[in-house]
C-alpha cells in the first residue's frame, strides 16, 4: 500500500486573466492531515474544490497513487455551504447522504448523532438548528460515509469548543484508521491530538 | 431503480414540505384560464371553443418557463449541487433523475389540470385527449431545454429573465407543433405528423441535456 494518496502536480487556476493558483504541488499523505491556510482570496477553496473534482484547473494533474482505484469515490467534501437540506430532518439529511452514495446503514447514523451530542435534535428540521449545529450535521456526514480521503473547508469555523474537541477526536480516529484529511484554515494551525502538516498556498 | 427512487423520494418530501408552492402553477393556470373565460365571453361560443386548446397550451407554456429556474437553484443555494457533482460517474443519470422529479412535480400537475380545465369550459372530448397528448409530449421536452438554461444561469442571482430568453425561441417548435396538433384535431384534421415530430424533439433533447447539463453545471459552478 503507497503511504501517499494523492499527488497534487503543478496545479494552476486563472479566472479572467487572473492567477488564483500559481503552480502548486504537494501530496496527500495516508494517515496524515494537512491545512491549507492563506488569507482571504489566497485560492484556497478553489484548490479544494479542484482535488474534490468539482472545478477543472486550468493547467496541472491530481494523480491518484494510492493503489486504490476508488480513492476518487471515497472522498467526502465539506465546503462553505454545508451541503444540506433546511427542510430536511438532521436525520433524513443523513439518511439521504448514504443513500446517495449507495449505502444504508441507521446504527452509523445514531452512533454520528450520538458522537456529536445531536441524538435530541435528530428530527428537528435542520433550517431551525443553529449555524454551528448545521456544521455539525455536515461533520457527522464523515463519521457514515465510506471514505478515505476528507476534505474539509474551514472545519472549525462555527463551532464551540466542545464541538471542535469532538471533532478533533473523530479525526485521530479516521487517521489512526489509515484515513486522511485535507482542510483549509486562515492561520497556521498547531494541533496536539494529531499531527497536523500546514502548507501555505500562497505568498 | 432503489437510486431513481431515493431521489424522486427525497424531492417529493422537500416539495411537500416547502408549502403552498408545489399548487402555484395550477393556480396559476385556473386563474388564466378563468380571465381567458371572462375576457372572451362576448365572441361567440364556436369561436371561443377554437380558441380554447391554444389558449391552455399557452398558458401551460409559461407556466411551465416561470418554475424552471427552481430544478437546481435550492441545490446550488445549500451546497448540494457541489457533492452531486463530486461524483466521477453517474452524474449523467442523477441530472435526468432531477429533471423527471421536477417534471412531475411541476409540470405533470398542469398536464393532468389543463385537459379538465378545458372540459369544464366545453372542450370536446377528441381535441381534449389531443390536447393531454400534446402536453404530455411537450411539457417533458421543455424541462429538459429549461434545465440546461437553468443550470447555464444557476449561479447568477436573478437568473430568471434569462433563463427565460434562452428558453423562449427553443419552445417556438413544440409551440407549433402542440397547438397545430390540437387545433387540427379540433376540426377533425390528421395531426400525426406534429405527433411524430412532436416525439421526435423529445428524444433529441433526452439524448443532448443530461451531457449539456452537466457541463453546464460544471462551467457554472467554475
Amino acid at each position: 500500500m503507497h503511504n501517499t494518496v494523492i499527488e497534487i502536480q503543478d496545479i494552476s487556476l486563472s479566472r479572467n486573466d487572473n492567477n488564483i493558483l500559481d503552480n502548486i504541488s504537494f501530496k496527500i499523505e495516508r494517515s496524515k492531515a494537512l491545512n491549507l491556510y492563506g488569507l482571504n482570496g489566497s485560492g484556497k477553496t478553489s484548490l479544494l474544490n479542484i482535488i474534490a473534482g468539482i472545478t477543472e484547473p486550468t493547467s496541472g494533474y491530481i494523480n491518484n497513487i494510492s493503489g486504490d482505484e476508488n480513492i476518487f469515490h471515497k472522498i467526502v467534501y465539506i465546503g462553505h455551504k454545508y451541503g444540506i437540506k433546511g427542510n430536511l430532518t438532521v436525520k433524513e439529511n443523513l439518511s439521504y447522504s448514504l443513500h446517495d452514495n449507495n449505502q444504508n446503514n441507521d446504527a452509523l447514523i445514531s452512533n454520528a448523532l450520538d458522537i456529536y451530542k445531536m441524538t435530541d435534535l435528530k428530527n428537528r428540521l435542520t433550517k431551525n438548528l443553529s449555524h454551528g449545529q448545521q456544521k455539525k450535521v455536515s461533520l457527522m456526514k464523515t463519521l457514515i460515509l465510506d471514505s478515505l480521503l476528507w476534505i474539509i473547508d474551514e472545519p472549525y469555523s462555527a463551532l464551540d469548543n466542545k464541538s471542535i474537541e469532538i471533532f478533533n477526536t473523530t479525526v485521530k480516529k479516521f487517521l489512526d484508521n489509515g484515513g486522511s484529511l485535507l482542510m483549509t484554515s486562515h492561520s497556521e494551525l498547531k494541533n496536539s491530538l494529531f499531527a497536523l502538516d500546514n502548507y501555505r498556498i500562497k505568498q | 431503480m432503489t437510486r431513481v427512487f431515493n431521489i424522486i423520494s427525497k424531492e417529493f418530501l422537500l416539495a411537500s414540505r416547502s408549502g403552498y408552492e408545489i399548487f402555484l402553477p395550477i393556480v396559476y393556470l385556473l386563474i388564466i384560464m378563468m380571465f381567458f373565460n371572462i375576457s372572451i365571453s362576448y365572441v361567440e361560443k364556436d369561436i371561443m371553443l377554437e380558441l380554447l386548446p391554444l389558449m391552455t397550451w399557452i398558458s401551460c407554456l409559461l407556466i411551465c418557463i416561470l418554475n424552471l429556474e427552481n430544478i437546481f437553484k435550492e441545490d446550488y443555494d445549500d451546497g448540494t449541487l457541489e457533492m452531486f457533482l463530486m461524483k466521477k460517474e453517474g452524474i449523467e443519470l442523477d441530472i435526468m433523475i432531477k429533471i423527471l422529479s421536477h417534471w412531475l412535480l411541476s409540470n405533470l400537475p398542469i398536464v393532468i389540470v389543463a385537459p379538465l380545465v378545458a372540459i369544464a369550459l366545453g372542450l370536446d372530448f377528441g381535441t381534449t385527449s389531443t390536447l393531454f397528448i400534446t402536453l404530455l409530449i411537450g411539457t417533458p421536452t421543455m424541462s429538459l431545454i429549461g434545465s440546461i438554461a437553468a443550470a447555464l444561469t444557476i449561479s447568477l442571482k436573478k437568473n430568471k429573465i434569462l433563463v427565460s430568453i434562452i428558453v423562449l425561441p427553443l419552445y417556438v417548435p413544440i409551440l407549433i407543433f402542440g397547438t397545430s396538433a390540437v387545433n387540427n384535431s379540433f376540426f377533425k384534421i390528421n395531426y400525426d405528423t406534429e405527433i411524430t415530430l412532436m416525439i421526435f424533439l423529445f428524444f433529441i433533447f433526452l439524448l443532448l441535456t443530461p451531457l449539456a447539463c452537466s457541463k453546464a453545471l460544471k462551467i457554472s459552478l467554475d
